[in-house]
């Protein structure tokens, strides 16, 4: 049975370097992060808190600011790009029109166009409107930037749903609007929830869109707030700005752990046949 | 397929999606392309020059340099990725014990923003007290590396902090591909007395064929545009050793040279284009049941 050794040897390197790979890097944030000193490898290990409480309660850095601008930005961006690719992925599945795969893949060629070949002149536009460094300036581009991708996860679960059902919701009188928010809707529900994470997480971890759109902590954002970070003292504050990734990295988690299935199935549905 | 009432409605459910794609996407490439055939540059008069930015561009060295940076970037980068998330994938489709924690542990380099693992990983590279130096002198595996401040180093930290956001990707999609691969195919093979060597090769990788190829054709369009892992960690340095084009274009961009910085991003998009056709046409003819 040799043969069976040798897979089950390399199925636990794998699985050892995978577990290792993944979450040393993070691990080593949360132990730099309750740390004095950045550098407890060589100088051993003396805890503090300290960190923690300069990010929550030192106002000058704008960590608050910066995660309630991302929070804020994502959220409003999810439930408004879902919303929209909804109406379009119930066309797409339900409805008779032409041009539809033309659609689909007219929209999955510009998810893959380079962000940089967009922001000179997206920066004019917010320019001329009067919106840089306010949310909705970083709201619209998320909002177009994550249609894509929802619009294909949507339209793997809508056409999975049996069209008999919104027969029958026509036949009770009503229009196409109501099927889709009173029938469609409720039974995609998984799908719609899974949209609306990645929908989120996406808009979260953006970076070059709120690098140029955002100039202060009015409406920067965390991933742009911690790469600029700058402690009180002048050199690299490692501890804080790792205190300040934990604390961001707390409610992703969360939803990590909580709806890992969602969040699979929601992105191996939209990116396999994307 | 249901009757539509109206022959409008269709058109009024996709049109608040296009519009926002034409406007927030399509009108700004195509203001890009307009802008680079001018001399906009910040405190100057606008002046139409046609091709000069493009001309100055071929005998950019900078430019040539972020180019080749970048390749060489998608070389490495990208064929580590693929063969690191298909190797998470197969031991992630095994029936294990602990697979919802394996699975968790796969999607957290995923979901942490690129801007904060960058951040991690230039702490892990720091010279005198990061941790990778610190491995390398606890197993006496050589002397400490210079990461950051060495051509070979930073693109090497740079490949690693990419590759470990990225083979989870990969990890995720080739999954979904092995849990399509019929399992009374491999249940065959066992019977056939093939070993799981001869199974993966003969059986599993020619079915997984067509999700590889369109997962690799995504990653080199991805890495094709890296920007925040470099602009974080190297910030393009040591002396523009690691600049990808991204970031060529957009340090012109923040001097205020439009023109310019347009003319490289258009290039960008030119070759980001065509690959993304080859993507649409792959995609196409693997994902025809969507409708």
């Amino acid at each position: 049975m040799s043969e069976e050794r040798a897979k089950s040897i390399l199925t636990g390197l794998t699985v050892t370097f995978m577990v290792l790979f993944s979450l040393i890097p993070f691990i080593y944030m949360v132990l730099v992060s309750f740390n004095v000193n950045p550098d407890f490898l060589d100088r051993g290990w003396l805890f503090t808190f300290a960190h923690y409480k300069d990010v929550l309660t030192e106002e000058s850095l704008h960590f608050i600011d910066y995660l309630k601008n991302s929070i804020v930005v994502s959220a409003v961006s999810a439930v408004f790009t879902v919303f929209i690719a909804s109406l379009c992925a119930y066309a797409l599945t339900r409805l008779e029109m032409k041009g539809k795969a033309f659609i689909l893949f007219l929209v999955l060629a510009v998810s893959m166009f380079p962000q940089v070949s967009m922001i000179a002149y997206l920066f004019k536009i917010m320019v001329s409107l009067g919106l840089i460094n306010t949310y909705p300036a970083l709201i619209m581009p998320y909002i177009a930037w994550t249609l894509p991708l929802s619009l294909w996860i949507l339209v793997s679960y809508f056409a999975q749903i049996p069209k008999e059902l919104d027969k029958a919701a026509i036949v009770d009188g009503c229009n196409e609007f109501q099927t889709l928010f009173k029938v469609v809707f409720p039974v995609a529900l998984p799908g719609v929830f899974s949209t609306t994470l990645l929908a989120f997480i996406f808009a979260f971890n953006e970076f070059i869109f709120a690098l140029i759109l955002t100039t202060d902590y009015h409406s920067r954002t965390i991933p742009v707030g911690i790469a600029m970070f700058e402690g009180l003292h002048g050199q690299v504050p490692w501890g804080q700005i790792m205190a300040a990734s934990a604390i961001t990295m707390l409610p992703i988690l969360a939803m990590t752990l909580i709806f890992q299935k969602h969040i699979i199935g929601g992105l191996t549905k939209g990116a396999v046949k994307g | 397929m249901i009757k539509a009432g109206k022959e409008r409605t269709p058109y009024l459910f996709i049109s608040p999606l296009i519009l926002f794609v034409v406007l927030l996407i399509l009108v700004p490439i195509v203001g890009s392309i307009i802008t680079g055939f001018y001399r906009d540059v910040t405190f100057l008069r606008l002046k139409f020059i046609f091709l000069d930015n493009y001309a100055q561009l071929m005998k950019d060295e900078g430019f040539w340099r972020s180019m080749k940076f970048t390749l060489l970037f998608i070389a490495v980068a990208v064929p580590l990725e693929m063969i690191i998330g298909t190797a998470f994938a197969i031991v992630l489709d095994m029936k294990l014990p602990v697979r919802g924690f394996l699975r968790t542990c796969v999607l957290i380099p995923w979901v942490i923003p690129s801007a904060i693992s960058a951040k991690i990983w230039q702490l892990i590279y720091d010279y005198s007290y990061g941790f990778a130096n610190f491995l390398i002198t606890a197993f006496h595996l050589g002397r400490p590396v210079n990461w950051i401040g060495t051509d070979i180093g930073a693109f090497f930290a740079i490949v690693i902090a990419d590759v470990w956001k990225t083979a989870s990707f990969v990890a995720l999609l080739v999954l979904a591909g092995l849990q399509a691969v019929p399992s009374d195919l491999r249940l065959q093979a066992k019977v056939d007395r093939a070993n799981f060597v001869q199974t993966f090769f003969y059986i599993t990788l020619p079915l997984l064929k067509p999700v590889l190829l369109v997962t690799l054709l995504f990653r080199t369009i991805d890495s094709l545009r890296i920007f925040d892992v470099i602009y974080v960690l190297t910030g393009g340095g040591p002396g523009g050793a690691t600049t990808s084009v991204s970031l060529y274009a957009y340090k012109y961009f923040l001097g205020g040279d439009f023109g310019y910085g347009s003319a490289v991003s258009v290039l960008l998009f030119v070759v980001a284009f065509v690959m993304s056709y080859f993507y649409v046409k792959m995609s196409r003819f693997q994902g025809e049941s969507g409708l």
